[in-house]
């Protein structure tokens, strides 16, 4: 049977479809099953303004932090270990923001801002010992950004 | 006034008349523009709304991206001058707190302001002043109304915070405790400024970004579909000269153009076909190297008056060209002046070969003239043994009756020698010795059979040359004959002559109903350019065989309205054609008018002195008794016109 010019274009359309189809399909299912990293997750949620953790205690070795920024304000999260109160950091000298280079405050990681709905997984290697998860943008820390975290 | 000079005379007929200048190439050279420019329209159709779409689009998005970026600038300008206004305030409730001049109402105020025009929409000052103000509309972005909603939170927490301090002062326990507070909440609102300002920036640029790309886009899509209306214009022009080409290159006319100087500027490969010659060979040479001798005066005055004509005109003119193998083709040229026109710059000649026609129009012609004179030769036998029983009768009964035989006849013989004249051939008898011009009026009028209605007055006494005679007489016979067909049998018709300066004027008037301007002057054309015999001719006979017997001599001949009704023929005959019969024509005195003359009487009386026989055999009238249905007075004639015998 003789092609029309109109058939032929149809047929290279479909062509092209099926085409982006095969390549389309393996690589989204590819994505999906991902593996998952190695660790204790830990959910973290940032909003203004506290620190939201579903574990309080954790077991010692890699620990996987699921950071989830809500907002409205962006929100960074570091992780030091110390033995003081959360709520009693050293302050530096503008008397808003924690003086991370203080005695006894031992800087392990931190993840830079974190706006509305973004996420980041933090893994670290955690000894065991106390940690305070902080923000320490202006006020934020003083509005009440922080929760502790033990690593047994 | 007749509508023709022969009864066969049909209708005028304008439309018969060859559509002079517009046939062959002619018609098609025209034309391809407009058969281009309608498949070009078509191709082009849906390029250029394209092109406009997508220019329209540029202007509309580029407009739309300068009022956002300066709706932007704004939003971004206030939600800065909001973080000021949050340090402002805190400073003024501290600074009023130690008991310092300050108004923190105001600054808490104005404060609120910007958060809720960002977020409600409103009107702000304009950045430069002037007291103008700016509309800006309600943020849209999810994002930033939550950043937003939180700023607004956070101002009314500071304001509480403020008032607190201001209304207990150093003395509140909680005054420290407030100050931290108010500091702390005066950098939440800053980091939260901060974080709104940054969002709407980062929305603007992306905004912006998109706004470019989809320009650039359009841009791009625009410089396209400017490429693809280059590219399909420049291939239609292309198609359009290739389709010339193949029209002028296959046509089987010939395309020339002549230069001003006469010279072949451009030939058409065609050529080669008709004349065997190729085209490269004519450029350079001129038009005349290829006319027939015969034919090269009537071209070059064509051509002459042509230059001479308005740019744009045309011309038409037939002649011999010669082909190669030293044969003569007949072609027809319809020549444009386009000496003004800076492409061809010079005359444009469509030539077409009608050698063919040419033959068959010679052979048509020469079946018509044997025809004819077989038929001329029956009717002279006829007229012959007319005039024999005519000169044997005494009875006047039955002399009368072949009188009108011999009318017939007569009649009947001049149709033939309208086909011989309209044939081409020229076969006539001539007569070396000149022939007194009454003689020849007299024989025209004899040939009439209502001879009776036709006074002749006023004719001087010239002599016409012998070789002009018969066709003059021919000539005003079908003229004369005309006039009594298309007038009232009661009315008469009156031929008189006059001298002009030029000639000698002879005018045949009836009182008929006349002719209007419209047929006038197509009978006038006629007259002037007698056209090749065929159909058309054979309908309308009268005009074109007097229109060839006047050209035969350069007679010419006109018709008039006459200012009491009627028509008036003028025939000019040329001096070169008249001689005199002692006196000079001014001086000859005419025949009185108003005198009858039987035709016949004085072609008794003049034809022993010249020798010159007329071409009718007329019936002559040896009696007294008037044709029946005759009107006008014959006694004078049937008294001249006695028979000799």
């Amino acid at each position: 049977m003789a092609w029309t010019r109109a058939r032929r274009r149809w047929a290279w359309a479909l062509a092209f479809v099926l085409a982006a189809l095969a390549l389309a399909v393996p690589l989204t299912v590819a994505r999906r099953q991902e593996p998952t990293p190695p660790g204790t997750p830990v959910n973290v949620v940032l909003e203004d303004f506290k620190v939201g953790l579903d574990a309080a205690v954790v077991p010692a070795g890699t620990v996987r932090f699921q950071v989830r920024g809500q907002g409205p304000t962006r929100h960074e999260l570091i992780v030091v270990r110390t033995d003081r109160a959360p709520e009693k950091l050293p302050l530096q000298s503008d008397g808003l923001t924690v003086n991370e280079e203080a005695p006894g405050i031992d800087l392990v990681d931190d993840v830079d801002g974190l706006d509305i709905d973004e996420r980041q997984t933090l893994v670290l290697r955690l000894a065991p010992g106390n940690y305070v998860l902080y923000c320490n943008l202006e006020g934020h820390y003083l509005g009440g950004m922080h929760a502790s975290l033990a690593v047994r | 006034m007749p509508r023709s000079p022969s009864a066969e005379v049909g209708a005028a007929s304008a439309t018969q008349r060859p559509a002079a200048g517009r046939s062959g190439i002619g018609r098609l050279v025209p034309r391809l523009p407009i058969l281009g420019d309608l498949r070009l329209g078509r191709r082009l159709g849906w390029v250029i709304p394209v092109l406009i779409v997508l220019v329209a689009a540029i202007v509309g998005y580029n407009a739309r991206a300068i009022a956002q970026q300066r709706g932007s600038a704004l939003v971004v300008y206030t939600a800065a001058r909001q973080r000021a206004l949050v340090e402002r305030y805190t400073k003024d409730v501290l600074v009023k707190v130690d008991g310092f001049q300050a108004d923190p109402k105001d600054s808490g105020e104005a404060m609120r302001q910007p958060v809720d025009v960002l977020l409600d929409g409103g009107s702000v000052r304009a950045p430069q002043g002037g007291g103008s103000r700016v509309a800006i509309a309600p943020a849209r972005d999810w994002r930033v109304r939550r950043k937003l909603e939180q700023d607004r939170r956070l101002i009314d927490e500071l304001i509480r915070v403020g008032d607190r301090l201001l209304d207990g002062g150093h003395d509140d326990p909680n005054y420290a405790a407030n100050v931290t507070r108010l500091r702390v909440l005066s950098a939440q609102l800053s980091s939260v400024s901060n974080d709104a300002v940054q969002e709407i920036t980062q929305q603007t640029e992306a905004s912006l970004s998109r706004l470019v790309r989809i320009e650039i886009a359009l841009g791009l899509l625009s410089v396209l579909a400017a490429l693809g209306l280059g590219l399909l214009l420049r291939r239609a022009g292309a198609e359009q000269a290739a389709q010339f080409r193949s029209l002028v290159n296959n046509s089987s006319d010939l395309i020339t153009v002549l230069a001003r100087d006469g010279t072949i500027a451009y030939q058409s490969p065609s050529v080669e076909r008709m004349l065997g010659r190729r085209a490269a060979d004519l450029v350079g040479i001129t038009l005349g190297d290829l006319v027939h001798p015969d034919d090269q005066d009537d071209v070059n005055a064509s051509l002459t008056k042509l230059v001479e004509a308005a740019p744009g005109a045309t011309a038409n003119f037939a002649c011999r060209l010669q082909h190669k193998d030293g044969s003569w083709r007949h072609v027809e040229s319809i020549c444009t002046n386009l000496a003004d026109d800076p492409r061809v710059n010079g005359l444009v000649l469509n030539i077409r070969d009608v050698t063919e026609q040419a033959a068959l129009r010679t052979s048509i012609s020469d079946l018509l003239h044997n025809l004819a004179r077989r038929s001329q030769g029956l009717v002279d036998r006829q007229l012959e043994l007319i005039d024999e029983l005519e000169r044997n009768e005494v009875d006047p009964d039955r002399l009368d009756e072949l009188f009108r035989m011999d009318h017939l006849a007569t009649r009947m013989r001049r149709n033939v020698e309208n086909l011989i004249v309209l044939s081409g051939v020229d076969q006539r008898r001539r007569w070396s010795a000149s022939v007194p011009l009454r003689d020849v009026v007299e024989a025209a009028v004899a040939e009439v059979e209502d001879y009776s209605r036709v006074q002749v007055a006023g004719v001087h006494d010239l002599t016409l040359a012998g070789q002009a005679a018969s066709d003059v007489a021919h000539l005003l016979a079908e003229l004369v004959e005309n006039a009594t067909s298309f007038s009232s049998p009661t009315t008469t018709v009156e031929v008189s002559g006059g001298p002009t300066g030029n000639g000698y004027v002879l005018e045949i008037e009836d009182h008929g109903i006349g002719m209007s301007d419209i047929e006038l002057d197509e009978a006038n054309r006629r007259l002037a350019e007698p056209l090749a015999a065929d159909v058309a001719v054979s309908r309308m006979m009268g005009f074109h065989v007097v229109g060839r017997l006047a050209a035969r001599h350069g007679i010419r001949v006109q018709l008039r309205h006459c200012w009491f009704g009627g028509v008036t023929a003028l025939v000019l005959l040329p001096a070169a054609l008249l001689g005199s019969e002692g006196e000079h024509p001014a001086m000859a005195p005419p025949v009185p008018a108003g005198v009858m003359v039987s035709p016949e009487a004085l072609l008794l009386a003049n034809a022993t002195k010249s020798g010159w026989q007329p071409r009718a055999h007329l019936p002559l009238r040896r009696h007294a008794a008037p044709a029946p249905n005759r009107g006008g007075d014959t006694d004078a004639a049937a008294g001249a016109g006695e028979p000799v015998d």
